[in-house]
Parts: C-alpha cells; sequence; structure tokens
C-alpha cells in the first residue's frame, strides 16, 4: 500500500537548511498496524504529513496504492486525502460549536457523496465509535474521549483504506486512552491499515510493527512480540 | 463541494457569530441606504423639476432674445440679465399669422415694490396678454384673469399669486377689487392665482404679478421690446416644423441671412425638458456617487473582519484540508461568507432606504407646499443588490485567497 523508497525532506530558510528526513525507506502492506516512535526532532511527525499526503517530500520516492506522489497534482492529493485516509490528531481538531452529527459530516462535503446517501454513513460511522446517542450533541460538550471517538468516527466515514493517527492519546486519560486504542485495534482487525505516531510504548505495542526514527533516520523496524502483556499492562 | 453545501457552511459561519456578523454589515447597510435615498429623492426631485416644465403647456416655444450658447448648459445672454431689444411687436404679429402657431404670448418681467396699505413686499412682475394664462396653463383659484380689451385698453388690473395675497392682505380679507400699487401705479386685483411654488424657469408663482403687458411697457419698464415670447404650436403640426417656421419668420423680421448671426434664441418644451433632465440626472449621479464612499469604507470593514475571521479559523482551514478541501473549496466557502454578508447587508440597507424615502415623502406632503412626487426607482434596488454583490466579491477575495493558500500543516498547528 505505501512504499517509500530514500525518503528525504530538507527545510531550507533564508542561509539555514534543516535535514527532518535523511533517507527512509520501508513499506506498509494493506491492513497491517504500525506505529511510527522516536524522541522529539527525530522526523516521525514529518514523515507522518508526506505519508498523509499533507506535505510532499523534497527527494526519494513515495508510492501510495502504487502512485507516485510526484506524478500528483494537489488537487489529486487532496481527493485522496478524502477518498483513502482517514485523520485523527492529538488535539481533535473538532469544531466546538458544531455538532457530533456536523463534524462527522465534514469530509463528506468534500467527497461525491450526494447528500440523501449522507446520513446513514453518518450515523453508521457515530455507532461504531459507541456515541450514536450523543449525534446532535455541540462537539464542544463532550469529554476529551468522547472528542476523540467523534475525530475517528469521522476519520470512519469516507470508508477510507488507511487511517493515520498522530498523538492519539496524548490528551486523553489512560482510560480514554484504552478505549480509542481499542477502537482502532478493531478497525485493524476489520482489515483497515493503520498508522500510529506516538511516543508512548505501551500505546505503540498495539501495532504489528514499530518503526523507530532517530535523526531522520530509521534505527529499526521490527514486529512487536510483547503484544498481549503490554495491552494488559496499559488496562 | 456542492455550492449548496458550501452556502450552508458559510450561512452557518454567519449565523454563530451574530454581532459580528451585524457589525460588519453595518456598513454596507448605512452605505446602500444612502444611495438609495439620494437616489428616490433625486429622482423625485427630477420629475417634480420636469413636471412643472411640462406644467406650463404643452407644444410651448421659447423665443428669447439674443444669440444662442455656444455650450449646452450656458444660457443665452438675454437670460443672464443682459438688455437685449431685439423681440418686438412685429415678431409677434408675423407669428399670430404663422399657420403653426395657434397662440402667441410675449412677456416683458420687471421686479419693484407692491403696496397694499401697510404691507410693502419686493416682488418680480410680469407684463403679459390675456393669452399667457392659457398658454402657460394659469389657473385661477378666486377671481378672473384679465382680458384682451384690459390689455388693448391698458387698464390697471392685476392678477397675483396665492403668497403674495395672503402676505398682502391677509387670510380673512378677499384680494378681489382691492387696489395695490406696484411701482407707484394703482392696479386692481381681478384674481388669485390657483398654486405656489416655482413654477417654470424659476418663476415664484405665489408671489407673482401679471399684469398687461401695454400697461407694464410704457408705464412701468419704458421699454418697446420684449423679454420673452412663448408661442404655442398648433396641435395640426409637428413642434419641429412650427420651431423651422418660426425661425425663418424672425429671420426675415431681423433680415439676418446667415444663420449663426441670429439674435435669439429658440427653445422647445422638449429643449429644456432634455436639458433640465440632463443636469438632475448628472446632479443625482453625483450624489450616488458621494453616497457610493460609504460603500467602499463599507467593503473595506467587510475586508478587515473577514481577515480577522480567516485567521481565527485557521485551524478549521487546516483540518478541511487534511480531510480532503482543496484551496477552491476553502477560498469559495469564505467569498460565500463575505457576499452573503453584504448581500444581507444590501437587503436590509434597499429596506431601510425605502422605509426613510417614505419617510421624507409623507413629512413634504404634509408639512409643506412643495408639490413633491413619490418615486422609488426600481433600479435603484437592482443597482443596491448588485453593488452590494460586487463588493462581498471585491472585498472578500482577499480574504479568501488567503484562507484558500494557507498551508496544511501550518494552519494545524495554528494556536
Amino acid at each position: 500500500m505505501i512504499d517509500i523508497l530514500d525518503l528525504k525532506k530538507e527545510y531550507v530558510e533564508e542561509d539555514t537548511s534543516t535535514k527532518a528526513l535523511r533517507g527512509i525507506t520501508f513499506s506498509i502492506e494493506k491492513g497491517e498496524f504500525v506505529s511510527i516512535m522516536g524522541p522529539s526532532g527525530s522526523g516521525k511527525s514529518t514523515l507522518l504529513h508526506i505519508l498523509s499526503f499533507l506535505d510532499r517530500p523534497t527527494g526519494g520516492s513515495y508510492k501510495f496504492l502504487g502512485k507516485s506522489i510526484d506524478d500528483m497534482t494537489d488537487k489529486e492529493l487532496a481527493q485522496v486525502r478524502n477518498k483513502d485516509m482517514g485523520f485523527v490528531f492529538q488535539s481533535f481538531n473538532l469544531l466546538s460549536r458544531l455538532s457530533v452529527y456536523d463534524n462527522v459530516e465534514i469530509p463528506l462535503l468534500y467527497s461525491n457523496i450526494l447528500p440523501s446517501k449522507r446520513h446513514s454513513l453518518i450515523k453508521s460511522a457515530v455507532k461504531s465509535v459507541g456515541l450514536e446517542e450523543k449525534l446532535y450533541v455541540e462537539a464542544g460538550r463532550l469529554s476529551g474521549g468522547q472528542k476523540q471517538r467523534v475525530a475517528i468516527a469521522r476519520a470512519l466515514v469516507t470508508d477510507p483504506n488507511i487511517i493515520f493517527a498522530d498523538e492519539p492519546t496524548g490528551n486523553l486519560d489512560s482510560q480514554s486512552g484504552l478505549q480509542v486504542m481499542e477502537i482502532l485495534e478493531s478497525l485493524n482487525h476489520k482489515g483497515r491499515t493503520v498508522v500510529l505516531v506516538t511516543h508512548e510504548t505501551q500505546t505503540a505495542e498495539f501495532a504489528d510493527r514499530i518503526i523507530y526514527l532517530r535523526d531522520g533516520l530509521v534505527e529499526s523496524d521490527k514486529p512487536v512480540t510483547a503484544h498481549h502483556s503490554n495491552k494488559v499492562a496499559l488496562k | 463541494m456542492l455550492f449548496r453545501d458550501a452556502f450552508k457552511t458559510a450561512s452557518r459561519s454567519i449565523a454563530h457569530s451574530k454581532m459580528r456578523s451585524i457589525l460588519t454589515m453595518l456598513g454596507i447597510v448605512i452605505g446602500i441606504a444612502s444611495v438609495i435615498i439620494l437616489m428616490s429623492v433625486g429622482q423625485s426631485a427630477q420629475d417634480l423639476i420636469l413636471n412643472q416644465v411640462k406644467s406650463i403647456g404643452s407644444n410651448l416655444i421659447i423665443i428669447i432674445p439674443g444669440a444662442p450658447s455656444n455650450g449646452r448648459f450656458s444660457s443665452p445672454a438675454a437670460s443672464q440679465g443682459i438688455v437685449i431689444t431685439s423681440l418686438k411687436q412685429r415678431d409677434v404679429d408675423s407669428l399670430e399669422r404663422e399657420p403653426s402657431v395657434s397662440a402667441v404670448a410675449p412677456e416683458v418681467r420687471g421686479q419693484d415694490n407692491i403696496i397694499y396699505g401697510n404691507n410693502n413686499v419686493t416682488v418680480g412682475y410680469a407684463g403679459a396678454t390675456a393669452d399667457l394664462f392659457s398658454v402657460s396653463n394659469l389657473s385661477l383659484g378666486q377671481g378672473q384673469a384679465f382680458s384682451k380689451a384690459d390689455v388693448d385698453s391698458s387698464n390697471h388690473v392685476a392678477v397675483i399669486g396665492p403668497t403674495l395675497a395672503t402676505t398682502l392682505f391677509g387670510s380673512s380679507v378677499t384680494p378681489i377689487n382691492k387696489i395695490v400699487r406696484l411701482k407707484d401705479v394703482s392696479f386692481r386685483v381681478v384674481g388669485v392665482l390657483s398654486k405656489g411654488g416655482t413654477g417654470a424657469f424659476g418663476v415664484d408663482e405665489g408671489n407673482l404679478v401679471i399684469i398687461p403687458i401695454t400697461v407694464a411697457q410704457k408705464q412701468l419698464l419704458g421699454m418697446n421690446y420684449f423679454n420673452v415670447i412663448i408661442a404655442e404650436a398648433n396641435p395640426a403640426y409637428d413642434v419641429a416644423f412650427a420651431k423651422s417656421r418660426i425661425t425663418f419668420d424672425i429671420r426675415q423680421n431681423h433680415g439676418i441671412t446667415n444663420p449663426n448671426k441670429d439674435d435669439f434664441t429658440i427653445e422647445t418644451q422638449e429643449d429644456i425638458l432634455s436639458l433640465l433632465g440632463n443636469i438632475t440626472s448628472i446632479f443625482t449621479l453625483f450624489l450616488a456617487a458621494i453616497a457610493s464612499i460609504s460603500l467602499v469604507v463599507g467593503g473595506i470593514g467587510i475586508m478587515n473582519i473577514m481577515l480577522v475571521a480567516v485567521t481565527e479559523r485557521t485551524r478549521e482551514i487546516g483540518l478541511r484540508k487534511a480531510v480532503g478541501a482543496t484551496n477552491s473549496d476553502i477560498l469559495q466557502q469564505f467569498l460565500i461568507e463575505s457576499v452573503l454578508l453584504t448581500i444581507v447587508g444590501g437587503i436590509i440597507g434597499i429596506t431601510i432606504g425605502a422605509a426613510i424615502v417614505g419617510l421624507i415623502y409623507f413629512l413634504l406632503i404634509n408639512f409643506s407646499t412643495i408639490g413633491w412626487v413619490f418615486a422609488f426607482p426600481i433600479s435603484a434596488v437592482f443597482l443596491g443588490l448588485g453593488v452590494s454583490t460586487v463588493s462581498g466579491l471585491v472585498f472578500g477575495i482577499y480574504p479568501a485567497r488567503q484562507a484558500g493558500h494557507k498551508n496544511p500543516i501550518d494552519a494545524l498547528r495554528y494556536e
């Protein structure tokens, strides 16, 4: 699904340049659950932005579903983000004055899905995160855990192939964090690819595989072995 | 993004910040209301002036002494106060013989004191023939007009305007058959005009005194020429034809062979209406242009608030872009928002403007003697809506572009 080869990202400002990614190579298969870890400044957020088409690399190649990012226009990138990708952010990014329904509807506004077909998709997405009774509640009135579940429903509503989650438990208490991770895990079990960026080892170990970055390079890329024990510890 | 969705999103944003939206619209509301009021009042003034010119009689041809002016908007020499003696009785006589002319009313004009008892007022007076009343559509409220016999016999009779009648005699005394003195000559008042106000050519009919032309020429002004001759075209003939015949007759009387050396000016009522129409239209446009300055100020206000809104909603823009919005989707959303604000502002402005125009009409009709004409040009409504839409687009495009070009990563990180 994702193939990156010698991926580089360099930020140039006036006379100084910063190499955020120095040549990263890996692949992610459809249905995988991958965590990207690393210390601050290791390049994990930059990598996630490029993987999720929010930014372009300055070197190397990136193919998503076999198509190179270099061959796509900004409009095509936006279409792929809408159709094939779902996003879960650390700070939820809900529009607090809108209802849960309206927040979940946002990605559908930019899709080709007709307004008449949206209602069932929204209800089903909200139901899948267990918040159907909050459908018409203002997002600003929800708890942190509920907000993140709404954000997951919003990520799911277009039925994407892959979900990118950037520190999804970072602003949550452990109980809510666990709920969110279990939802992501169940989505993965249903066949969705999940790419998670986190600095918490226990959260990362919900994945099948952890890619560890340091100074813009892959330091390690290993399958998770102590899966069960860490999840129990988190619980 | 469907237009319907963009419209819904934009209207929701406006509804969520009501106070800000109202304050943002205020500039446009005031601007559009000003344009509507000034255009309507300008149209009313134009209708009033043109109606008054029309009311002096149809098919009128005015002959003024002095060469025609070169400039369209400059008046002939005689109407600027220069004494020109070219129009004489023989001109009147030849026009009376002209088949394309049905009536001829020569006039002389002067200004002096009129006295009744202790009341002494300075007035403008006209020496005229009896035909003036029919040619100029002057109707009598009391008494009657003087006759041709009065003119031929140089009788000292006068018809006065209603305002002057009240000033001289008060409201309880009947002016008819009272003796007034004009330039130390006694006149018996035989009639009072029915309506006051300013008539054609700026004559204050309310304060006018009309006396036989023979008396005015010989005893008051000591002149044997005329200040103006008003001719009425015979309905069986075209006004332009009558005008050409009159021109021919007077040129012949004056021995003029070169048309560029005319010592008189002929204007038809149509010429005057067209000139006045042009002047008042320019005046109305000028007023509307001044009012539109407030629209520009209102538009800048919209741009300012929209820029603040774009900054405040940076994270929202970032989110929308992350989930699939393109630059043009975001641009469209913010542009619809600003156009919606200005259109709603425009509609409110038109409503307020119409209400104020109605109020002005009500006040002028009920509390003044001006025969105000109600005018609410539908073009002003379309102009108001058009201008507000355009100002929404013009002043909204910059903030909308700013929003559309935001980098999604920076926007998502914005605190």
